[in-house]
């Protein structure tokens, strides 16, 4: 018995271990099998260009997160076409999980077994641009038509580090019936906001949310909040940055705002909302191919966010980025057919996301009037960032948010210890 | 030639049995030990993780954690309370179980069996389903609360940055429970049965015999018991990031859930490094004890 518990103990410290150190012993033994298979890959492009003069060749990995059935779909399908549209280059994508896709990253740098293109959230795109591991194709790729915010989500230092896949901001959705039943129309202020979320809030059904989780995905939702006062996403203690605390927190002492939104994600205050839990949401455009499978009869719209002094939205969406050192030139040769007119509608469609590039993007949804109000607001969507330290900064506003939604700290007190943290960052 | 011969001859052998087991611990025990503690010892963030020469300082990391961290405080302040808080219910209705089942009645058995349950569910699907549970307007715990009349309005269990800790702990304890019950039972039956025949006869009662026979002769078993629970405890990773991710406003932290945040969601790798040593130091000091207690328990 005792040697048995003896063994458990020691399995139990190798487990912890394991856990906790598992991404640093991967290091060395991938690392020599990546040597080893490095070799021959070499030598086979260099043949390969001594046959034919076509500098692209070979295989290219991509890493990607998106979790939708019909998002892995529509990549599958646009890899196809260009798989069978030439035979130099084999284009091959791998799912990694969101939660575990900054892991892998991590992992991947430290181990050298990384893919030659990924395609990531772009307020990471900074940190990895800074760890070097981003090919630098200023030059290599025509960008002078996309979005300034997309485009500045890329650049580091004056030097392009990718390319924008595509793009989503963030809107006001409200459910028609219950904004009608409680006679209001639909809110503009951050007064009016309180009124109809108040309104509407009865039992069973919460007034308003967003998802205000304590980390990326809470900041991306609250700081429209705060630019909206046209304090910046650094400027935390100003009087705007305050303000905008404090209208989060009379939302929710008010009983307007559920507390529960710091532990729901995008996806479950979509839930919520399409459940008539809710009558009114901050969310993004991604949520509208779902919304209208899953509850076709339920009559929703969107509508600017409520706004202080000027209209703000968050700019989310992805990036496609080259890896240094990789595959570099069949993988812009491929980021080149992906974003040419045809691949890049039938993406952005299946999606339900705003392509980066404004000349595709005017004329995208013509006549659907709730992409059309999305493509609108991409106008007033800031982009969070580009700083490689922006973790930290999200860190510190998240945490502010949230101690001011749970009442453990006062929207000035909060305020003043994550701009401590910023300073601390930007270096003001 | 002689030597190697005279190396095989006897017991020496032994250590070539030995070999292959030993390597196998230096380079998955060993080696990622000792590189966490160098880990910790450099600065390495985004911006030098790929860089050829890691900047060394020292304690540092360590010490900007202590002094100005004070997540890190709380989250070594909270992995104790959540130890020992489900420890010390699990133990109880886990030893409460047992001597239940201990019992022998009909259905003891397939019962005992049913209540395995809670440690054979992942953790992960029992953390979803008390995070729906624990919910403040659909959640069931505030329903039935409501309806038996305990409290008029609901609790926001896990919104909260005082009941978070609570429902965390709850959860654990219902999942560790089976744990301590089917050791403890086990330990029970290796109790010979003629000593409490003997005790009745001297005329022991119940609370007599529970404190002269059963207690002193499971100590053993106690022990272990609780020094396992201890360190599987202390390690907690999943059950906390699943249902509160740390949260609300770092209430929930671990120190394993704030080395993975620091490490992986922040990119400070060094600073994830020294906290996730922090808890190893803090795990290898029990076992520590705890070996040396079987040892001497063994030579006795």
């Amino acid at each position: 018995m005792k040697k048995l518990a003896a063994l458990f103990v020691a399995t139990t410290m190798i487990a912890s271990l394991l856990a906790g150190c598992g991404a640093k012993t991967s290091t060395e033994a991938p690392a020599a099998e990546a040597a080893a298979e490095a070799a021959p890959a070499a030598e086979e492009p260099a043949a390969d260009e001594a046959v034919a003069t076509a500098a692209a060749s070979g295989d290219v990995t991509i890493w990607y997160y998106w979790e939708g059935e019909g998002q892995q779909k529509a990549l599958d399908t646009l890899i196809q076409q260009y798989n069978d549209s030439q035979s130099d280059i084999k284009v091959e994508a791998k799912y990694v999980p969101f939660a575990d896709f900054k892991k892998q990253l991590s992992i991947g740098v430290s181990a050298d077994e990384l893919p030659d293109l990924v395609i990531l959230d772009n307020p990471d795109h900074a940190a990895y641009a800074a760890m070097g591991i981003f090919a630098d194709i200023t030059d290599k790729f025509d960008v002078s038509n996309y979005y300034e915010g997309p485009i500045n989500s890329c650049t580091l230092e004056g030097k392009l580090y990718g390319v924008p896949f595509g793009s989503n901001c963030l809107l006001l959705y409200y459910n028609e019936d219950m904004l009608k039943a409680a006679g209001k129309e639909v809110p503009t202020t951050w007064d009016e906001l309180l009124d109809v979320a108040k309104a509407c809030t009865t039992d069973k059904v919460s007034g308003f949310a967003h998802c205000a989780l304590q980390n990326e995905e809470g900041t991306f939702n609250f700081l429209p909040w705060v630019w909206s006062t046209g304090a910046t996403s650094y400027e935390i203690n100003s009087d705007g940055g305050i303000k905008a605390l404090s209208m989060v927190k009379s939302l929710v002492d008010e009983g307007a705002m559920t507390k529960e939104a710091i532990n729901w994600t995008q996806g479950d205050t979509m839930n919520q909302f399409i459940s008539g839990n809710l009558a009114m949401m901050i969310n993004g455009t991604w949520q509208v191919p779902t919304m209208r499978t899953e509850v076709p009869d339920l009559n929703w719209n969107v509508a600017p966010i409520p706004m202080d002094t000027k209209q703000a939205s968050g700019l989310g969406g992805e990036n496609y980025a080259v890896i240094a050192g990789g595959n570099e030139d069949a993988a812009i040769e491929f980021l080149k057919y992906a974003t040419a007119k045809d691949q890049c509608l039938f993406m952005m469609n299946a999606m339900g996301y705003i392509s980066s590039d404004s000349t595709i993007a005017e004329g995208q949804f013509t006549g659907d009037a709730v992409y059309e109000a999305f493509v609108e607001e991409m106008q007033y969507a800031n982009a969070r960032g580009p700083l490689p330290e922006w973790p930290d900064i999200s860190d510190a506003i998240s945490l502010a948010f949230n101690e001011v939604i749970t009442g453990a700290s006062t929207p000035e007190d909060a305020a003043a210890k994550a701009q401590t943290t910023i300073d601390g960052i930007v270096g003001k | 030639m002689n030597r190697v011969k005279r190396f095989f001859r006897y017991d020496n052998i032994g250590y070539l049995f030995v070999l292959p087991a030993f390597i196998y611990m230096l380079y998955f025990v060993g080696y990622p030990i000792v590189s966490n503690f160098i880990l910790s010892f450099q600065d390495v963030t985004v911006k030098t993780l790929k860089a050829e020469e890691k900047p060394f300082v020292g304690l540092q990391n360590y010490i900007e954690l202590f002094q100005q961290d004070n997540v890190l405080t709380t989250s070594i302040w909270n992995t104790f309370i959540f130890t020992v808080g489900c420890l010390i219910f699990q133990f109880i209705i886990g030893f409460a179980l047992a001597l239940f089942f201990n019992r022998n009645f009909s259905f003891s058995k397939p019962v005992r069996g049913l209540l395995m349950m809670p440690w054979m569910i992942p953790i992960t699907v029992t953390a979803l389903i008390f995070k729906f549970m624990f919910g403040t307007d659909v959640g069931i715990i505030n329903y039935f609360l409501k309806s038996l009349g305990i409290i008029s309005q609901n609790i926001d269990w896990l919104t909260n940055t005082r009941t978070a800790m609570g429902a965390v702990i709850f959860t654990n304890i219902w999942i560790g429970i089976p744990f301590n019950m089917i050791l403890i039972a086990t330990g029970l039956t290796t109790i010979p049965t003629e000593l409490y025949e003997s005790a009745s006869i001297d005329g022991a009662g119940k609370v007599q015999t529970f404190f002269r026979i059963t207690l002193p002769l499971l100590k053993p078993t106690i022990e272990s018991v609780l020094i396992l629970g201890f360190i599987y405890t202390f390690k907690v990773y999943d059950l906390v990031y699943v249902m509160t991710s740390g949260g609300p406003v770092n209430s929930t932290h671990m120190l394993s859930t704030y080395s993975y945040k620091l490490s992986f969601e922040m990119f400070k790798y060094s600073k994830g490094a020294a906290v996730a040593n922090i808890l190893f130091i803090i795990l290898f000091i029990v076992s520590l004890l705890y070996l040396k207690y079987v040892y001497t328990e063994e030579e006795a």
